[in-house]
């Protein structure tokens, strides 16, 4: 049975991979539902920052929000501090009295803690702006950022754009290897919005028709993730959303593998919650791309990744125990021969290779989206090489929550 | 350069699929031909060696017809087993392993290998009369079809063995080979169907054997040179 299932998931893996590209393909030689980008479209804006303990970042992230190249009465903007319990309140205030003739248009709220949903339902009760923002506390927004979002809501039928995101300075071998893997996100939300398919609205920098937001109920608590919950709420209710890769972000992540485990475990079991919850769409026909092949194809991602790193583990594990009895029966021969008779060229050989080398025409791919160059960041050889060993490890924490419903933590 | 916002109605590309589909189809075909094309190259190789094999085997014959006439001086001490040859077991053994590989092809590469051991350890005997020598060997005989627990480790023990006592010479046999010559070699020696066996101065051995019990079983081991470095061919095929 385990065996039976390698190659009908390894032809599904590679036949998601070549149809991103081909869709990515046929994109650049067809007509998009978007021909012109109007210059002039700058209706009011609400850019909302929750935060909890975020008092490091959250000046940053509130500068960077105030630098917008905007105009002013249009921009108003939102610090929800979520019940923090460091100085992230009195960080934000003591940048205010800083910066007091921004004081008009920042509105700073404080509430007990809620998550960050009900963070972002206070500032939408709050609001008369046309388009309601979310901007996490971590995150750094380039200052032409809304000036690149903004006009594509002229086209009436899109309720959400979502930005091209970026890891912020990464330092750690962890963030590096986040930093090339946030590349092929950046593919893919580039092309799942191609296909009108994009089921996650991030918290760094998404914008939202209010209207919409509002006539959806606003947001949910979306077991820890808010931005699939209401990105498959939009999906569900038929609108559309939209990604501008130019609108550039930069966003903190997780500096160890501990954090980073605790982050990845979070997604993958909000994702794989909100899956069941939004079943109906799955498969269903009446949701196009998105329920024939999106959709099916992020869960049968997750599976196939702990179905590759087990037959690895075993693989491994059965060639260090024959090697262990080599070395026990017969003692250590250092004398090492190449012989090219030996190199494995069996099918499956083959295809790994291949479902490898079209990861990393989608990182470049995703990079040349990102930011107009085609080279993927230097690390990524490591990407390739650990990340398919390490990523599953979060998948079985995550799924056997999901099962047990044991719920997450943010922190 | 950096792409435009990109937004698109979602519904259903069939054509894209279809594409994807057939492309995806067309790099799984290309990877068994790609493969198909390894194995064959391999086989190919072999099949050189087995035409030396076959050189081997005449030589031996005429070196039988030499030896009736010739004294043990014109006779080489050598194993008549060439060095080309010898890591021909390990790749049998590796071919064994691999999907795509033609079984019956494999099996004769096998039935001609296990011949010119055959072959060559008459000769040793023959040798080894006329010249009045002692050879040390051991005759090993394994299966593959799953009901041997202990041949592969065996296998592992001969190959130190062999890498301890590079002068000591380990025929390998495939108990279930279904050669005739093999056959009539394991009813000789009385090689039950008990594996892994290990026959040592005409006497079979059964089960698992680690290379001190060997050497005990053995003395005259301690009569070959050991080896100064360490070597990793092999004779047996597993």
């Amino acid at each position: 049975m385990f065996e039976i299932l390698m190659y009908p998931l390894l032809f599904l893996t590679l036949f998601f991979e070549v149809f991103l590209l081909v869709s990515f393909l046929e994109r650049r030689f067809s007509r998009p539902l978007i021909t012109a980008i109007p210059d002039q479209y700058i209706p009011s804006v609400a850019i909302v920052i929750p935060c909890y303990d975020e008092e490091c970042t959250v000046a940053a992230t509130l500068a960077s929000t105030l630098a917008l190249e905007y105009p002013r009465e249009k921009l108003s903007v939102f610090v929800v501090d979520d019940g923090s319990t460091d100085a992230t309140l009195a960080n934000v205030r003591a940048y205010m009295a800083n910066h007091s003739s921004e004081n008009d248009r920042v509105h700073i709220i404080a509430k007990e803690n809620g998550g960050k949903h009900t963070a972002m339902n206070v500032a939408l009760a709050e609001t008369h702006a046309k388009f309601i923002g979310c901007l996490d506390a971590d995150s750094i927004v380039a200052s032409d950022g809304l000036k690149k979002v903004m006009p594509i809501f002229a086209h009436q039928a899109i309720a959400a754009v979502t930005p091209g995101i970026h890891v912020r300075e990464p330092s750690t071998l962890w963030q590096h290897l986040q930093n090339v893997e946030y590349r092929l996100s950046v593919f893919n939300r580039f092309i799942f919005a191609g296909l009108g398919s994009a089921f996650i609205t991030p918290g760094p920098f998404s914008i939202f028709r209010t209207n919409v937001v509002r006539e959806l109920g606003g947001w949910r608590y979306g077991h820890s993730t808010e931005d699939m919950e209401m990105a498959l709420r939009i999906q569900e209710a038929g609108h559309l959303i939209a990604n501008a890769p130019q609108a550039v972000v930069h966003t903190a992540t997780p500096s160890t593998l501990r954090r980073l485990f605790r982050q990845r475990v979070r997604w993958t079991y909000g994702w794989l919650r909100n899956a069941v919850d939004y079943k109906h769409m799955f498969g269903n026909w009446r949701y196009g791309n998105l329920g024939i092949i999106i959709l099916p194809a992020a869960i049968i991602s997750i599976f196939s990744g702990m179905y590759f790193f087990t037959r690895i583990v075993l693989m491994g594990l059965n060639g260090a125990y024959s090697m262990y009895e080599r070395y026990y029966y017969a003692g250590f021969h250092s004398k090492f021969n190449f012989d090219p008779f030996y190199i494995n060229t069996s099918a499956l050989w083959v295809l790994v290779w291949v479902s490898i080398i079209m990861i990393l025409v989608l990182i470049s791919v995703g990079s040349s989206v990102g930011t107009g160059r085609r080279t993927p960041p230097a690390s990524t050889p490591l990407f390739l090489l650990f990340y398919s060993l390490l990523a599953p490890l979060w998948l079985f924490a995550a799924v056997f929550r999901a099962i047990f419903k044991t719920g997450v933590r943010w922190r | 350069m950096p792409q435009d916002p990109v937004v698109n109605t979602r519904s259903a590309r069939w054509s894209s699929y279809l594409m994807a589909f057939a492309i995806t189809a067309l790099i799984f075909a290309t990877a068994l031909y790609v493969s198909n094309y390894f194995n064959n190259r391999r086989i190919a190789d072999i099949q050189s060696t087995q035409d030396k094999i076959s050189i081997d085997i005449l030589s031996l014959e005429t070196q039988f017809e030499l030896l009736a006439q010739h004294s043990c001086r014109d006779i080489s001490e050598n194993s008549v087993l060439s060095t080309e040859i010898q890591p021909l077991a390990q790749r049998l053994s590796y071919l064994e392993t691999q999907s795509n590989v033609n079984q019956d092809e494999l099996s004769q590469l096998k039935r001609y290998y296990s011949l010119l051991q055959i072959k060559d350890l008459l000769l040793m005997q023959h040798v080894a009369a006329k010249c009045k020598l002692k050879p040390v060997f051991i005759l090993y005989f394994y299966s593959n079809k799953g009901d041997c627990e202990d041949c592969e480790e065996q296998g592992y023990v001969l190959t130190g063995l062999s890498e301890k006592y590079p002068q000591l010479r380990i025929y390998s046999f495939d108990y279930n080979l279904g050669l005739s010559a093999l056959r009539t070699m394991i009813d000789i020696n009385n090689v039950q169907d008990n594996l892994p066996a290990l026959v040592i101065n005409d006497r079979p051995y059964y089960g698992l054997h680690d290379i001190e019990e060997i050497e005990k079983i053995l003395p005259q081991l301690a009569m070959l040179k050991k080896a100064t470095s360490t070597r990793s061919t092999t004779t047996q095929s597993r």
